[in-house]
Order: structure tokens, then C-alpha cells, then sequence
């Protein structure tokens, strides 16, 4: 039993990646359905967003990259999925480099098309990205064009119909950070706190732990917790709106409803490598104290 | 069949994947070019909506009331003055500028943002015990000011303070076991990604599945 | 041409002293460190005071807080293609010298000067970086799109490949602390997901008890997640503030050199 151990704890690490690659794999080839619960941060989320009326602003900002697109995407597009049949004004704007302007731009591209009788410029705008993240907070909370004064294309902002009635962050009803790393923070400690504009978050799983604490003390309206969180938002959006229902359940895209399959495997096959590593770690251990 | 955009992703990937089998060519060439283009891509994003619609068309289409646009463009090339050998310390008034600036934004946050709603939400009334009360309200007090207590340094801790600040490594072994387990999502989701691209929309079209 | 007080100011500030620091420096070498501590003092303290003194010429329309946002939004794209410098530096000594592993630089520099160039010509040209007016994409979208995108997100999906590997073989129960961890761990890791249901659906009679424990465990996990882990992360967050806010105020006061290259002496 002991040699069986040892063997277990010494096996080449190739294995292991193996089993943590069939087990993504195979529930994407054979999907199993199982089922999303909600939680209290994304409800609240999506109610506060609902009690917005036609022609409330909302900002959008993309502040995260490819290394979360799996998890953000999905809540970054259900939200303005949300915000256009509510006939909510979306500005979308990015503040993180490394990737969040082509993002932004994707998503945005993605999901106008599914409604083509809004009109860009109109109803919605992609104000691109902005370097300098806390500067840009700072200013928006003052005049926004003196931030952004063109839109992703160049064209001024005085020429763009939706953004005249919108100066600055305090005419806006909410505005939704998806974010990886510092930049949700900077919206909820700076902005938030500076000019008052209510912040709902969608951070990746590895940074939500620490917006709890920002939720507990009433900073935030609302939070989606990684790739879980935006599988919630798509099921409340299902539930609320038939027409978004019939999407998810038949779009061929990656949904995080989807990714929840795989997500709960690899849980699973994590959860084991944990319990075996450490009944093999303990069986040596006893092994060696009675020798 | 998958557009030549889908095969250049598609490969890049599976070489980047080659890594877990073993260090190799093919990994470190995918790994130089991401270097280059992620670098590539700072300089397009960076000149095209930064410094083309904040400094460049401000000042050629209005200079008049954009002239002090000059001074901030001045600085950002003095910055760069720090790769001439005999004159570098000139970049220290650009950098001095631009770290005080953040720096000074920062500090206001951190108070405004931090520590003031922070503790605000810590110091609840606790007269009232009940269950809610007590899971909620009493257990987090507890573990804010114990964890506070552990990360205090500038002094020696007695027998009492040691007793608290273990309470607090609890509070904080529980909140990074959370952290684990949030960070084990969060890293798989990416996985998820990829990989659901491979299979659906490299493999299957290939192969003739819809 | 405009001359509000915000902006005269700032000039005054921001460039005519530096200009004089920068002159005098060339005779006084002393200066060289005192000159840029004195102009960021300023720079530090403007956004602060702007927020407890709310007066028309530090935080109004035209004073200097909101213009020295705009400026700094400029100085942080400068900043941000400071090391590409390096890096060419770097490649180039690299390739010419012939050294260990220098096609790999010509590869980096190959992907940089591509990606870049198309950037530039994207400015250059006013045609952007995103799509066309036609709908269609950029040359730069493109290598975005199929180059960066891609490669950006299997790297750091290879991540989750290693974090399994060290949950078997490094997360060990040692002791009362690492037992807590792994035990949060495992327990939000099961409440996060579906796990009770993917368990039992090989057995339909346990079906409904799996659900109704799984609610139990997702409560669980959001109480651990809002309590224990909200506590927690909050003095954290205080501690790490009050620590960054105290290094904020030696930095703007010149207490603290480091950033500038200076040692305490000079």
C-alpha cells in the first residue's frame, strides 16, 4: 500500500494534465445540461438594471483582456443584451490595454447585429480605449468628452446624438465594470465614491473574493462572479425575456451556461486530486512514524 | 472548413499547448511572438486612441485652445530621455510628474474609497444579538479587527495580541482557501475557452460537423 | 488662445519650472534630484487638495485639477511605450551579436515591428485600428484578432493546467491553518458549481436530496464568501490601504526617492 502511494505521489505530472484536459473536453463534446442556481450579488445586478427606464445611460467599460474573455464576455454581452431590449443607451468604453479595445469592439459588433433596428450613435457608442485608468475616472466625473473626445472611429463627440444629453459619470444610472484586476476597483473606490455613480461588477473568479468585501459595505449594486456569475445573469435574462431564452438554448457561440458543464468536471477531478494527494500524503506520513 | 484566421489561431494554440509536454522550439517561438505582437499591439492601441485623438488632432484642429496640450506631449518624450547616457536625470522631472500625479489620486481613493467604507461596514451596532447579528455582523467585526491585529508590525505583540492575531490567520486561511477555489474557476474558464474553440470551431468544421 | 487660470498654471507649473530646473541643472548638479522632487510635489498635492477645497481655480471648470487629468491621460500613453525601447535595445544587441537564442529575439522583434507598423499606419493613414467604414476589419484587427487574442488567452490557460498539478502533489493538510484552507477551499470549490447533481445523475432516486443539498452548499458558500472571506479581505484592504496611502503622502513630500533613481542621500 505504501509503494502504491509513493507511486500515486510520484506520477509524472503529464498524467495529470491529461485527466484536466479530458475533462474540459469531453463535456464539450457531450454536453450534460446541469442546472445554474442564482445568487443574492448577480440578482441584485440584474434587478437594478431592470428598474432602469428607456434612455437611462449606462456605461459599459471592458476592463479586462483575452486572459478572462471566457468568463467576461458572456456578462459584458448579456448585460448589453439586457440594456437594448430595455432600449437603455449603452456607452462602451474600454480602459484596459492588453486586449480590451478588440474586445469591446467584437462583443459590441457581436451583439448589435442580433438587433438591427438600434442604430450606432444612436442608441448605442464605442468611445474605444483610453490610457490611464484613474485619470480618465477623474475627469469623467467632470466632463466626459474631456476624457474621450472622439468615439473608437475619430468621430467627435459633439457629432454623435447619444452623447448629448451625457456630460459626465453623475448623469449616468449605473455603470458596469467588467473587469480584471485594479481598474473595478478604481470605479468603485474612486469614481464611485467621488462622483456617486452606482457600479455593478463582473470580475473574473480569481479577483472576485475581494469585491465581496467592497458589496458588504454597500459600494457595489451588484457583482457576477466569474464564469458562474455570467452563467447566472443568462439564466435570470432567460427567464425574464422568452426571445433571450430561445437564443442561449440555440446559439452555437460559447455561453458560460454552456462552459458550466466543464467548469463542474474539472471541480470534481480537482476536488479528488486534493483528497488523494493528501490520504497518500498521510498514509507515508503514518507509514514513516511507525518505522 | 475553417477561414486561414481560424488555422493561424488554431495552431498558435496547440503550439503554446506543446509546453505540457515538454519545453520545445515550437512553445518558445509562439512564446517570442506573443512578446512581439502583444508589445506591437501597445503601440497601435496606445497612438491610436490615446495620443491621436488627445494630443495630435486637439492640437492641429484647434490649437488655439489646445495650445497647452504642448506641455504634456513635451513631457511624455522627455520621459524617453532617459536612454540618452550623459542627460537621463532630465527624465526625472517627466517621471516625477507622473508618479506624483497617480500617486496623489491614489491616496484619496484608498481613504475615500478603502478605508473609510471599510470600516464603516466593521463597526455595526452589535446590542442586538440576534442569529443574524451574530453570523453576520459579530463574526465579520471579529474577523476585520483580529486581522487587522496580525498585520499590526510596528510593535511586538504579547500573549494577548498573538491570540487574536491567530484568529485572524484563521479568518485569512479561510478567506484564501475561498480564493483557491475562486482561482481554480477562474483559470479553468480560460481552459474552457480555448479548448471550446479547438473542438467546435477548428475540428468540427474540418470535419465536416456543424 | 485661451489662458484660464487652470491652464496658465499648470504651463507655469509643469513646464517653465522644469525648464529652469533643467537649465540650472547643467551648472548646479545638486538640483538634478531637488529640481523634479519640488515639481512633483505639486503634481502629488493638486489632486488632493482639489478635493477638500472645492474652489473655482484649483477644481472648477477651468481650474487645474480637470486639465491636469487630461494632461496625465497623454503622459500615460507616453509612458506605457517606455520599455518597447528596452526591448528593442535588448533584440537588436541580441540578433547583431549573435547570442543564445537570437532568432527568437528576430521572432519577438518580427511580431513588434509588424503589429506596430500597423498601428502606426493606422494613424498615419486615419484609418484606425478597428473596422473600416465598410464594415470590414483593419490589417492591424486582424493580427489582433487571429495573433494576439489567441495566444494571450492559451497562455494563461495553460495556468490551470499547473494549478491542478500542485493541488495533488504541493496542497497538503500539514497543519491547523493548511487543513483550514483546503477545507474552505474544497467547500466553496463544490458550492460554486453544480457538483451534488453532476453526482447523482447516474442515480435519479437521489436526485431531489442532491439538489436540495446543493442549495444548502451554495448558501454555505456564500456565507464563507461574504462573511469570513468579506472580513478578511476588508482589513486587508484597510491595512493595504493605510500602508499605500502613508508611502502616497512621502512620495509627494520627496521622502521617499526611489522611484527617480535616488538613493536617500542624494
Amino acid at each position: 500500500m505504501a509503494r502504491f502511494f509513493d507511486k500515486l505521489l510520484n506520477l509524472d505530472r503529464r498524467w495529470l494534465f491529461l485527466l484536466v484536459f479530458l475533462g474540459v473536453a469531453v463535456p464539450i463534446i457531450l454536453p450534460i445540461g446541469l442546472p445554474v442556481t442564482t445568487t443574492g450579488p448577480t440578482r441584485s445586478a440584474f434587478e437594478y438594471i431592470e428598474a432602469l427606464k428607456p434612455g437611462d445611460y449606462v456605461i459599459i467599460s471592458f476592463d479586462y483582456g483575452p486572459s478572462s474573455a471566457p468568463e467576461n464576455d458572456p456578462m459584458a454581452e448579456g448585460i448589453m443584451r439586457q440594456c437594448f431590449l430595455k432600449k437603455i443607451r449603452v456607452v462602451v468604453i474600454v480602459l484596459y490595454q492588453l486586449g480590451g479595445l478588440q474586445l469591446a469592439s467584437n462583443s459590441v459588433a457581436k451583439v448589435s447585429a442580433e438587433f438591427p433596428n438600434l442604430k450606432y450613435g444612436v442608441d448605442y457608442v464605442n468611445l474605444g480605449y483610453k490610457d490611464g485608468a484613474a485619470a480618465v475616472m477623474k475627469r469623467m466625473g467632470d466632463d466626459i468628452a474631456g476624457a474621450f473626445p472622439t468615439d473608437v472611429r475619430g468621430t467627435p463627440l459633439s457629432q454623435i446624438p447619444i452623447m448629448k444629453g451625457l456630460r459626465s459619470l453623475r448623469q449616468v444610472s449605473v455603470v458596469v465594470t467588467v473587469a480584471t484586476g485594479l481598474i473595478g476597483e478604481y470605479w468603485i473606490t474612486q469614481a464611485h465614491q467621488q462622483s456617486g455613480v452606482p457600479v455593478i461588477v463582473g470580475p473574473t473568479a480569481v479577483g472576485a473574493p475581494k469585491y465581496y468585501a467592497y458589496l458588504n459595505a454597500g459600494q457595489l449594486v451588484g457583482m457576477l462572479g466569474g464564469m458562474k456569475g455570467a452563467a447566472e445573469y443568462e439564466k435570470l435574462l432567460a427567464a425574464r425575456y422568452p426571445e433571450l431564452g430561445r437564443f442561449y438554448k440555440t446559439t452555437r457561440a460559447f455561453t458560460a451556461t454552456k462552459g458550466m458543464d466543464a467548469q463542474t468536471v474539472i471541480h470534481f477531478v480537482i476536488i479528488l486530486f486534493i483528497l488523494i494527494g493528501n490520504i497518500a500524503f498521510m498514509s507515508r506520513r503514518a507509514a514513516q512514524k511507525k518505522a | 472548413m475553417p477561414d486561414i484566421g481560424t488555422w493561424v489561431a488554431a495552431l498558435l494554440t496547440l503550439f503554446a499547448f506543446s509546453f505540457l509536454y515538454k519545453d520545445n522550439p515550437l512553445f518558445r517561438f509562439t512564446e517570442s511572438l506573443f512578446a512581439g505582437v502583444s508589445l506591437g499591439y501597445y503601440v497601435g492601441t496606445t497612438l491610436n486612441q490615446t495620443l491621436v485623438p488627445n494630443l495630435i488632432k486637439p492640437l492641429t484642429h484647434d490649437f488655439n485652445q489646445n495650445w497647452d496640450l504642448l506641455v504634456p506631449g513635451l513631457l511624455g518624450l522627455l520621459l524617453y530621455m532617459r536612454y540618452v547616457p550623459k542627460t537621463g536625470w532630465v527624465a526625472r522631472y517627466a517621471l516625477g510628474i507622473y508618479v506624483a500625479y497617480y500617486i496623489g489620486l491614489d491616496f484619496t481613493r484608498r481613504i475615500h474609497g478603502e478605508v473609510l467604507p471599510q470600516l464603516g461596514r466593521a463597526i455595526v451596532p452589535l446590542s442586538h444579538l440576534d442569529g443574524h447579528t451574530i453570523f453576520y455582523s459579530l463574526i465579520f467585526a471579529i474577523g476585520v479587527f483580529s486581522v487587522l491585529i496580525y498585520f499590526f508590525f510596528s510593535k511586538e505583540q504579547d500573549q494577548f495580541t498573538r491570540r487574536i492575531a491567530r484568529v485572524g490567520i484563521w479568518f485569512l486561511m479561510v478567506s484564501f482557501g475561498a480564493a483557491f477555489g475562486f482561482t481554480v474557476m477562474g483559470r479553468v474558464a480560460l481552459l474552457i475557452g480555448r479548448l471550446n474553440f479547438l473542438i467546435l470551431d477548428w475540428i468540427y468544421p474540418l470535419i465536416g460537423i456543424r | 488662445m485661451n489662458f484660464e487660470f487652470g491652464r496658465v498654471a499648470l504651463v507655469v507649473l509643469f513646464a517653465l519650472l522644469p525648464i529652469v530646473g533643467i537649465a540650472l541643472g547643467f551648472f548646479v548638479p545638486a538640483l538634478r534630484a531637488r529640481g523634479p522632487l519640488f515639481v512633483a510635489f505639486f503634481a502629488g498635492i493638486i489632486p488632493i487638495l482639489s478635493l477638500y477645497i472645492p474652489r473655482q481655480f484649483l477644481s472648477g471648470e477651468t481650474g487645474m485639477r480637470p486639465r491636469l487629468d487630461q494632461w496625465l491621460i497623454i503622459v500615460y500613453g507616453f509612458a506605457l511605450l517606455l520599455g518597447i525601447v528596452n526591448v528593442i535595445q535588448n533584440g537588436s544587441r541580441k540578433i547583431a551579436r549573435r547570442e543564445k537564442g537570437w532568432p527568437y529575439s528576430a521572432v519577438l522583434m518580427t511580431g513588434l515591428f509588424l503589429t506596430g507598423g500597423l498601428g502606426i499606419w493606422g494613424a498615419v493613414s486615419g484609418q484606425g485600428i478597428t473596422t473600416l467604414p465598410d464594415g470590414s476589419g483593419t490589417p492591424f484587427k486582424w493580427i489582433a484578432d487571429h495573433f494576439f487574442l489567441p495566444l494571450q488567452a492559451t497562455i494563461f490557460a495553460l495556468l490551470a493546467f499547473f494549478m491542478a498539478s500542485a493541488a495533488f502533489r504541493a496542497f497538503r493538510a500539514r497543519n491547523t491553518e493548511a487543513t483550514i484552507l483546503l477545507a474552505a477551499g474544497i467547500v466553496v470549490m463544490a458550492g460554486r458549481v453544480p457538483l451534488l447533481e453532476f453526482l447523482s445523475s447516474p442515480f435519479p432516486p437521489l436526485q431531489p436530496t442532491a439538489a436540495v443539498a446543493s442549495q444548502g452548499l451554495g448558501k454555505l458558500t456564500e456565507w464563507i464568501m461574504s462573511t469570513p472571506n468579506g472580513a478578511a479581505q476588508s482589513g486587508i484592504i484597510i491595512g493595504a490601504a493605510l500602508g499605500a496611502a502613508s508611502m502616497a503622502i512621502r512620495v509627494i513630500l520627496g521622502i521617499e526617492r526611489g522611484y527617480l533613481g535616488l538613493g536617500g542621500g542624494e
